[in-house]
This record gives structure tokens, C-alpha cells and sequence, in this order.
């Protein structure tokens, strides 16, 4: 089974050494994949899906379409593109008439979508396909003793029936049960399944409510776990966690946990160097990288 | 009190074709979980649903509040009459853009221009120093396939009757 890397806009642009990370995992995991080849804005939420639904449905299938020329699926570790093509491809699939009318459209570019192509994201590939015992035995270095906090991107989680794989989305574990498999040892906490708040519009219209909305998450980790670092595997999330705590942290009080997407932590246990797995944050990952890779 | 008088009674039928939204009973579901119900001007994602049910156009054209949504979709999940609130609060902003174009967010020009809302592929040096190689296969690397791509969107009539916003 082939697939395709949908790498979308912001892991690309801010966060290659995350693109790096994947590149790397899933090569030493076996798993097939290639580059998609003029892809395309999913379109993220705050575009297209904003404006007009042909324009959104368009765009998601002519992402499909090249993927479905190539005969493969698609990955991706973004919440919103993995949210964006798959509420998408629901509508262009179950709304009577709406595949035929948007493909008219993609005709004008030479593309078609059957309806074939599908988008998985990447807890899913790596718990589904790969699975925890293969990534067990794949890492050289693992994390015993670390203690880490799991963030789970909501886009993965609801609604369950048209994006979800995790048996409850309410209580979501294979994102958990991958950091294990690592050695780790994951900290559970009052509001470990609430959303980061850094996805869509919250924090552009109201930076102080959405930095107070996190910071209770935040506080909430220091005051119930001993974190020594979170994991997410959504660029929002791990973006945002990072970015945010900054911007919480006061005179008294700073924040500065180190924040890691999954992958990244996975290249650095199969022994990639941090120079290129895990080169770009806001906050200082070393301490933590010196700890347990030295 | 809320008044009536100016409702326009088909108007849910003109945002959100979806018949479903009729179902919502007003259980507030929707809003238990909500962050952006903590927003400086909070999105109440119950009430709106109501707005687009009672017709309340003029209300609902000048209502910023669906632009402050977080994208988590949690109000669909908590919903138990499938009335899909997060849909309904992006079919508000794409009505909202149909009749104000001012309400267009500028980011879908760089969709058209360079195919992403980031400027990705502007990092080769970092991309080399990381291990990856250097350019991706972008939209942009290829201009014919590109000229497609803007084809397509221009064949898209929102796109087309606001044409100028991307300089064509
Ligand atoms: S949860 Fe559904 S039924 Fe209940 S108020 Fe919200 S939209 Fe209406
Ligand atoms: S998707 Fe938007 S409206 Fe629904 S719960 Fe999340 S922030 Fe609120």
C-alpha cells in the first residue's frame, strides 16, 4: 500500500524539521509513500470553506484527484487538512448530485475524482498499519522514565462517525498507546481531551480569552502531573502549545515545557540528531533532548 | 424580546440547505463544550443555529461571531439531532460573504496566486541544512498544471464574480 504525503501549508513553511521527522519514521518503518505532486491548500477553514462550497469542494478534490491518478490514499499529521478533506470528501460523496457538479468544474483543469481517494491521518497509520509493537522494536533509544502529556487534535475526534478512529472519541488512546511504545510514560490530567485553542478564528478575534482558555489546560498539567514534555500530532497543536506559553507565562510564573510532534519523538528514539528532527521550536527542547538521547 | 417582524421564514433554506437544522430543540448541547463561547464577542453556536431558523437576516449579516470559531467541531459530536452546528456556523460566514464581499478573508488570493495560505517552498537553504531535499513538488513548480489550477477556481461563479480581488 502506497500513500501519498499531504504536507499541507504550515508544516512546510514553519516546521520542516517536523517534514524531516516523518520522512525519516516512515521510511524506517516500511511504509510506501510518495510526494503529491502539485497539491494544493486543503483548504484550511478560515479559506474557502469561510467563502463558497464549490470553491471548498473543489479544492479537496483536486487534491483527491491527484492522489486517485496515482491509485493511492493520502496521509497527513494536520488536523485541519485530515478534518478539511474528509468532511469534504462526505459531502462530495453522500450529497446527492454534488461530486457530478464539482467534477464539472475540475474538468476545466483535466482533473476528475471517482471517489476513490481518501485521506488517513497519521495516529492512524502509525497505530493502524504500523502499530505499536513494529515501533517498539524499531527505536534505538527509548524514553524510560520520561513523563509526557498528549495532546489530541480535535479535528482527528469529531465528529466520530465522518473523521474518527479512535474507539471513543470522548476518551481517544492510540495517540497515548504510540508515546508508550516509545518507553514514555504518558501523565493523565483534569483536561487532558480539551482542545488547544490555537485552530480557526478563537485566537485572531480574541487573543486574551483564547490564551486564558489554554492557560487553564496548561495550569492544570503543572498542577497535576509531573509533564516533562507534550506531544501532539497536529501542526496547530504543536505550534500553538509552543507558541502560547510565552504569552501566558507572567513575572511569577513561566511556562516552558517542551512541546514535540510524535514523529519528531519517534526520529529522535530511532536516533535521528535533533539538528534535523527537532531543530525549530519556541521553547528550549534541549534539556529534555540531553536527558534521554545525550 | 426577540422581533419577528423583519423574519424571513425560508432564510435556513438559503444559508444551510440541510433540513436537519429544523430538528434543533434548543438543548444547548451544541454550546456545553464550546470554546469559542469564551471568545471576547462569544460565539453562541445555539443561539445562531436559532437566528438561521427565525429568519433573522439583518441580525445575522452583521454577526461576527461565527469568525471566531475554533474549527473543533465538538458542537457536531455533542448534538443529538444531527443539525450540525459547525456547518451551519461556516454556511453563515460563506452567506455573510455572498452578500458583503468585503467579508472575503484575503488569504484565498494566495490560493489562487501560489496554491497554499503559506508561503511554502521559501526555505530551500533550511530545508538542505535539515536533510530534505531542497524544493517540493509545488503547484508552482509546474506553471502549466498552475494555469489549471487558477482555471478551475475561475470556472468557480463566487470566484469568477469577484475576480478582481485576484488580478485577473
Ligand atoms: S445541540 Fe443540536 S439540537 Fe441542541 S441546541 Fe445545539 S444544534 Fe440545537
Ligand atoms: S466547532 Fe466552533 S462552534 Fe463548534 S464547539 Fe468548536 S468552536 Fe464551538
Amino acid at each position: 500500500m502506497q500513500y501519498g504525503l499531504f504536507l499541507g501549508c504550515n508544516m512546510p513553511a514553519h516546521r520542516p524539521d517536523i517534514e524531516r521527522s516523518i520522512r525519516a519514521t516512515l521510511t524506517d518503518l516500511h511504509v510506501d509513500f510518495v510526494d503529491v505532486d502539485g497539491y494544493v491548500c486543503c483548504p484550511g477553514f478560515g479559506t474557502f470553506p469561510a467563502v463558497d462550497q464549490d470553491a471548498q469542494l473543489v479544492t479537496n478534490a483536486w487534491n483527491y484527484a491527484i492522489a486517485e491518478e496515482k491509485g493511492i490514499d493520502l496521509i497527513t499529521q494536520c488536523g485541519s487538512c485530515y478534518s478539511s478533506m474528509k468532511l469534504g470528501r462526505a459531502t462530495l460523496l453522500e450529497k446527492e448530485g454534488t461530486k457530478d457538479r464539482i467534477n464539472k468544474l475540475l474538468a476545466v483543469g483535466d482533473k476528475k475524482y471517482e471517489g476513490r481517494a481518501n485521506m488517513r491521518h497519521m495516529i492512524d497509520l502509525l497505530y493502524s498499519e504500523v502499530g505499536p509493537e513494529r515501533i517498539r522494536e524499531a527505536i534505538k533509544t527509548p524514553l524510560t522514565g520520561a513523563r509526557i502529556v498528549v495532546q489530541y487534535p480535535c479535528h482527528t475526534r469529531f465528529p466520530s462517525e465522518l473523521v474518527g478512529f479512535d474507539e471513543s472519541s470522548g476518551r481517544p488512546d492510540r495517540l497515548r498507546k504510540l508515546v508508550e511504545a516509545l518507553g514514555a510514560t504518558v501523565e493523565t490530567y483534569s483536561l487532558e481531551y480539551g482542545c488547544c485553542g490555537g485552530s480557526g478564528g478563537f485566537h485572531k478575534t480574541s487573543a486574551a480569552e483564547a490564551e486564558s482558555f489554554t492557560k487553564r489546560k496548561y495550569e492544570a498539567i503543572r498542577d497535576e502531573t509531573e509533564c516533562e514534555a507534550i506531544v501532539g500530532s497536529c501542526i496547530t497543536c504543536v505550534m500553538y502549545m509552543d507558541r502560547v506559553q510565552k504569552l501566558i507565562s507572567t513575572e511569577e510564573e513561566k511556562f516552558s515545557y517542551p512541546v514535540f510532534d510524535y514523529n519528531q519523538l519517534l526520529a529522535l528514539c530511532m536516533g535521528y540528531p535533533p539538528s534535523q528532527v527537532a531543530r525549530i521550536s519556541v521553547e528550549p527542547r534541549e534539556a529534555f533532548i540531553q536527558k534521554y538521547f545525550g | 424580546m426577540i422581533d419577528l417582524g423583519g423574519a424571513k421564514l425560508d432564510l435556513w433554506k438559503e444559508i444551510f440547505g440541510d433540513e436537519n437544522i429544523r430538528h434543533c430543540f434548543t438543548c444547548g448541547r451544541c454550546i456545553a463544550g464550546c470554546p469559542a463561547s469564551e471568545a471576547r464577542n462569544p460565539l453562541r453556536i445555539r443561539s445562531l443555529v436559532r437566528k438561521v431558523l427565525l429568519g433573522l437576516e439583518d441580525e445575522l449579516l452583521d454577526d461576527d461571531t461565527p469568525w471566531s470559531c475554533v474549527t473543533c467541531t465538538r458542537c457536531e459530536e455533542m448534538c443529538p439531532m444531527g443539525v450540525r452546528p459547525f456547518e451551519v456556523g461556516l454556511a453563515v460566514r460563506k452567506w455573510q460573504c455572498a452578500n458583503d464581499e468585503t467579508r472575503i478573508p484575503p488569504a484565498i488570493v494566495d490560493l489562487y496566486t501560489r496554491g497554499y495560505s503559506m508561503p511554502v517552498g521559501a526555505n530551500p537553504d533550511l530545508r538542505e541544512e535539515l536533510g530534505l531535499e531542497r524544493e517540493l513538488p509545488l503547484i508552482t513548480s509546474d506553471p502549466e498544471l498552475h494555469e489549471k489550477w487558477k482555471r478551475v477556481l475561475m470556472s468557480v461563479k463566487l470566484i469568477k464574480d469577484n475576480d478582481y480581488m485576484f488580478g485577473e
